[in-house]
C-alpha cells in the first residue's frame, strides 16, 4: 500500500492536534515519569507557538476509559493570557487534565482478567479528525492540520476496526499522522497509521531526551518535510484482527463482498449480511487468505 | 533602470547591519528574540530549535546532513541568514566551518520556552478607564489612520485630513516612491506603484524603516526603537496600557505611530494611555517571506470586469492604476480591465505579474477558495499584453564592414564568436554585428592582424 503524498504548502503554519496518553497502567510501570514528560512535553508545545504567531495546538488526552479535550490554544480564554506569559504554562491546562484524571478513573469498572490495557486511542483519534473537519470547514486561511500521537500503552485489538477507519478517512483529508511510541514494545496501529498518511513514526531510544526528539522530528511543519531528513518506516507491522473475536491473526477468511476479516468461517457475514450457500450478497468464500506481511 | 525592490526584509536587514554588541543587547530581551525566531525562513527556525540545547558546535557538515537534496539552496539561505543575524557563530577551523548558537540568543530562549516571558507593562485595571473601544471600533480607526496616511504620501488629492507628521517627514518616507519635476504635480515612480500594490504589512514595515533610519539621524538610539517596536507587537489588541510606563523617546514615537495607526491615544482624567490595535499586532507576523493571510474584496470576472467590494478610496487609488473604474457605488467599485488601462499600468513601471499577484492576494472569499482565484482566461491576457511591449528586444552592438579580405573577416568573426558577442554576420557581403561590450577588444585584434 503505497502512502499518500505530502501535499505542498506555500508557509509553515501549523495546526497541531495532540493525543496525550494518560492510561495510568502504562504511567505507573514506565520509566519515565508522567510529570518529568509532561515538562517536555509542555515546552515543546510552547516550541511550536513560538515559531509563528498563527500556529495553534489542541490537546486531546486519552485515557483509560474516555478522552477529552484538554487545551485549546486558539479559544478565547487562553487569549486574554496572551500578555506575555507563554500560554501553554497557564494553569488551565494542568487544571482540566486533573479533573479529567478524575473523571476517567472514576467510570472504572471491574474489568475481566486478561485483557490488554490499551488507551482509548480509537475515541481521541476520531474526536481529533471531527475537530480537523471543523477547521477545514471554516474558510480558506486554515492552518494546516496535522497529528501528533504520543502513545505508551500496547495496541488493543478490540480497537483495530475503529482505528483503521479513523485512519483511512485521515489519508482521505490529508491529514499527516505523526506517532512518538515510548512505550516497551511495538505499536502496529500507530506504524500503520504513520505510514498510511504520510506522517513520522519514532520510538526515541533515550527517553531523557524526549524533548529533543520532540524538537528535532516532530516539531518540523509540513512546508519544511520536502526537505529535511525524517525517520523512514523500516518494517511496518501490518497485521490485521478478526473482525469477531478481535484476536491478532495472520490468516483468515474473507468476505467477498465487503472485505471484512474473519479468523472460523461463518455463515453470515455480519458485517454486510447475507448466507452462506446462496448467490447472495455476503455469500463467504471458502477460500482461505492469508495476510501478508508487506514491506514497503 | 535599475528596479529596487521593496520587500519586508528590509527591515531584518537594518536590525542585522547593527553592531554586534547593540544586537547582543537586543537579544538580552526574550520577545525581541522570539520575534527574529519567527521572522526567519522555515528551515532556520527549525536548525534554531534543534540546537537549542545543544552547546558543542556542530560542523557545516553535519548541518548539511539534515537536509534531503533538493534543500540545499534553502538550507543556505537558512545558514546565511542566521550567520547575518548573529543567531549562529561562525568559527572557521583550518578544514572545516563549526556553528554553534549565540549564547545570549540561546539563553533567553530557553528561559522564554520553559517559564515564558513577561511585557515590562500590565494592562490597566477597568476601574481607571472611562471606556475602552470595542474590537471594531479600533479596526476601524487604524484602517483609516492607515489609509489616510498612505494616500497622503502619494500625494492624492483625495486624503480628507492631513496627519500631523511635518512636511520634512513625508519628504523622507516619498524617498524612492514620488518624483517631482518642475512645475508639475508629484508623481509615482515606479517603486512607488509596487509599493502600492504589496500588502498592507510590507507597506508598513517600509514606512518604519525610513522612520529608524531617519531618527537615527537625529540622536536617537536605533536599537531601542527596534526594541520597543518588536515588544509592542507582543502586546495584547484593545487592553490599554499606561504612557507612564514609557521612556521619553518611546512617548515621543507612540506619538508618530498613533498617525499610522498603530496604536489609539486616549486620555482620562488622571492618567492618559495606549491601545495597540490589530496593525500593531500582527507585525511580526509579516517579517518572515511568507503569504499574506487577509481578506480580500476583489472580484475578477472572465469578462475582464472588476467588482471590488470596498468602499476605501486607497483601494479605488489602487485599482484605478491598472483598470478602469466604471462606477463607484456605496460598497462597490465597479471597473473593467482594459488594454488601454493596461498599457498605462506598464508606462508606469508595473509588471503583469504584480498586477496578477494582487489580484489574487485580495481575492473576495468567495472566489478564493476556487482555484484559479482570477479567471486564466484574464490572467493570461494581461501577461500577453505585457510581453506585446516587449516584442523587441534591444541590444547595444556595432556594425562592421568593409574588410580587407576575407581571412582578416573569418577571423574576426571566430574571435567574437569565441567570446560569445557575434550576433549577426552575413559572410558573402563580409558584414557583421558583434555586442558593444566587446568592441574595444575586437578594435585590438583587427589593429594587431594589421600589423
Amino acid at each position: 500500500m503505497a502512502s499518500a503524498p505530502s501535499k505542498l504548502y506555500a508557509d509553515d503554519v501549523n495546526l497541531v492536534v495532540v493525543l496525550l496518553d494518560t492510561n495510568p497502567f502504562f504511567w505507573s510501570s514506565s520509566s519515565l515519569s508522567f510529570s518529568q514528560s509532561l515538562s517536555h512535553v509542555l515546552a515543546f508545545f510552547n516550541a511550536i507557538l513560538t515559531l509563528n504567531q498563527l500556529n495553534q495546538v489542541v490537546v486531546i488526552a486519552t485515557g483509560y476509559n474516555s478522552c477529552d479535550y484538554i487545551f485549546d490554544s486558539a479559544s478565547d480564554l487562553n487569549r486574554s493570557y496572551e500578555n506575555g506569559r507563554m500560554p501553554v504554562m497557564s494553569s488551565s491546562l494542568l487544571q482540566k487534565l486533573e479533573e479529567f484524571l478524575i473523571k476517567d478513573e472514576q467510570l472504572s469498572k471491574e474489568e475481566p482478567d486478561g485483557r490488554i490495557k490499551s488507551s482509548l486511542f480509537s475515541g481521541s483519534l476520531s474526536m481529533a479528525l471531527c475537530h480537523i473537519q471543523r477547521v477545514f470547514r471554516s474558510g480558506a486561511l486554515h492552518p494546516h492540520p496535522r497529528i501528533l500521537c504520543l502513545q505508551g500503552s500496547p495496541d488493543g485489538p478490540e480497537q483495530y476496526v475503529a482505528i483503521m477507519n479513523a485512519i483511512f478517512s485521515a489519508q482521505r483529508s490529508e491529514v499527516p499522522i505523526d506517532s512518538c511510541y515510548i512505550g516497551a514494545q511495538n505499536s502496529a496501529f500507530l506504524q500503520q497509521a504513520s505510514y498510511i498518511t504520510g506522517g513520522v513514526h519514532h520510538k526515541p531510544q533515550n527517553l531523557d531526551g524526549l524533548f529533543q526528539y520532540l524538537m528535532t522530528i516532530f516539531a518540523t511543519d509540513l512546508h519544511s518535510r520536502s526537505f529535511i531528513h525524517l525517520p523512514k518506516p523500516v518494517g511496518v507491522d501490518f497485521r490485521a484482527s478478526c473482525f469477531c473475536h478481535k484476536n491478532t491473526i495472520d490468516m483468515g477468511y474473507i468476505c467477498c463482498v465487503c472485505l471484512s476479516i474473519f479468523c472460523k468461517q461463518h455463515k453470515k457475514c455480519s458485517t454486510c449480511g447475507g448466507c452462506a450457500g446462496q448467490k447472495k450478497r455476503g455469500q463467504m468464500c471458502d477460500c482461505r487468505l492469508e495476510i501478508l506481511h508487506l514491506s514497503p | 533602470m535599475p528596479r529596487v525592490k521593496i520587500i519586508a526584509k528590509n527591515f531584518m536587514d537594518m536590525v542585522a547591519s547593527l553592531p554586534a554588541i547593540k544586537l547582543d543587547m537586543l537579544y538580552r530581551n526574550q520577545f525581541i528574540c522570539e520575534a527574529i525566531l519567527r521572522s526567519l525562513p522555515p528551515l532556520a527556525k527549525k536548525y534554531v530549535l534543534q540546537m537549542l540545547y545543544i552547546d558543542a558546535p556542530i560542523t557545516c557538515k553535519s548541518l548539511q546532513e539534515w537536509v534531503l537534496a533538493d534543500g540545499f539552496s534553502k538550507h543556505n539561505v537558512a545558514i546565511d541568514r542566521l550567520v547575518q543575524l548573529r543567531v549562529f557563530e561562525v568559527t572557521d577551523r583550518k578544514k572545516e566551518t563549526t556553528y554553534k548558537l549565540n549564547p545570549t540568543f540561546q539563553t533567553s530562549l530557553r528561559k522564554h520556552l520553559i517559564h515564558g516571558g513577561i511585557l515590562p507593562r500590565e494592562p490597566m485595571s477597568p476601574n481607571v478607564i472611562a471606556k475602552l473601544p470595542t474590537s471594531e471600533e479600533l479596526d476601524a480607526y487604524a484602517l483609516e489612520q492607515w489609509e489616510c496616511f498612505l494616500l497622503q504620501l502619494i500625494s492624492s488629492g483625495q486624503a480628507e485630513k492631513s496627519s500631523s507628521f511635518g512636511s520634512s517627514m513625508m519628504r523622507i518616507f516619498q524617498r524612492g516612491l514620488l518624483r517631482q519635476r518642475e512645475k508639475e504635480a508629484p508623481r509615482l515612480t515606479d517603486c512607488g506603484f509596487q509599493f502600492l500594490l504589496m500588502d498592507t504589512n510590507a507597506q508598513l514595515w517600509h514606512v518604519i524603516r525610513e522612520y529608524i533610519s531617519n531618527s537615527e539621524e537625529q540622536g536617537v538610539d536605533q536599537a531601542d526603537l527596534i526594541a520597543f517596536l518588536l515588544e509592542l507587537s507582543f502586546h495584547t489588541t484593545s487592553e490599554a496600557y499606561n504612557l507612564d510606563t514609557l521612556t521619553d523617546d518611546q512617548t515621543a514615537m507612540i506619538k508618530d505611530l498613533a498617525d499610522l495607526g498603530l496604536v489609539k491615544l486616549q486620555k482620562g482624567s488622571k492618567e492618559s494611555w495606549f491601545i495597540p490595535t490589530k496593525l500593531a499586532t500582527n507585525l511580526s507576523v509579516s517579517l518572515a517571506d511568507t503569504t499574506s493571510r487577509k481578506q480580500g474584496f476583489v472580484v475578477v470576472e472572465t469578462n475582464f470586469r472588476i467588482y471590488a467590494y470596498s468602499s476605501s478610496k486607497l483601494h479605488c487609488e489602487i485599482l484605478r492604476l491598472f483598470s478602469r473604474v466604471e462606477y463607484q457605488l456605496p460598497n462597490l467599485i465597479v471597473g473593467a480591465i482594459t488594454k488601454e488601462s493596461l498599457y498605462n499600468a506598464f508606462d508606469n513601471g508595473i509588471t503583469a505579474e504584480q498586477i496578477v499577484t494582487f489580484l489574487q492576494q485580495n481575492a473576495h472569499p468567495r472566489v478564493a477558495e476556487k482555484v484559479p482565484s482570477v479567471p486564466e482566461n484574464v490572467s493570461d491576457q494581461i501577461r500577453l499584453w505585457e510581453s506585446d511591449l516587449k516584442r523587441v528586444e534591444m541590444t547595444p552592438a556595432h556594425f562592421y564592414d568593409e574588410f580587407h579580405s576575407r581571412d582578416v573577416f573569418e577571423a574576426a568573426s571566430d574571435f567574437a564568436r569565441i567570446h560569445s558577442d557575434l550576433l549577426w554576420e552575413d559572410a558573402k557581403k563580409m558584414h557583421m554585428v558583434v555586442r558593444a561590450e566587446i568592441n574595444t577588444l575586437m578594435l585590438e585584434h583587427l589593429h594587431g592582424k594589421n600589423r
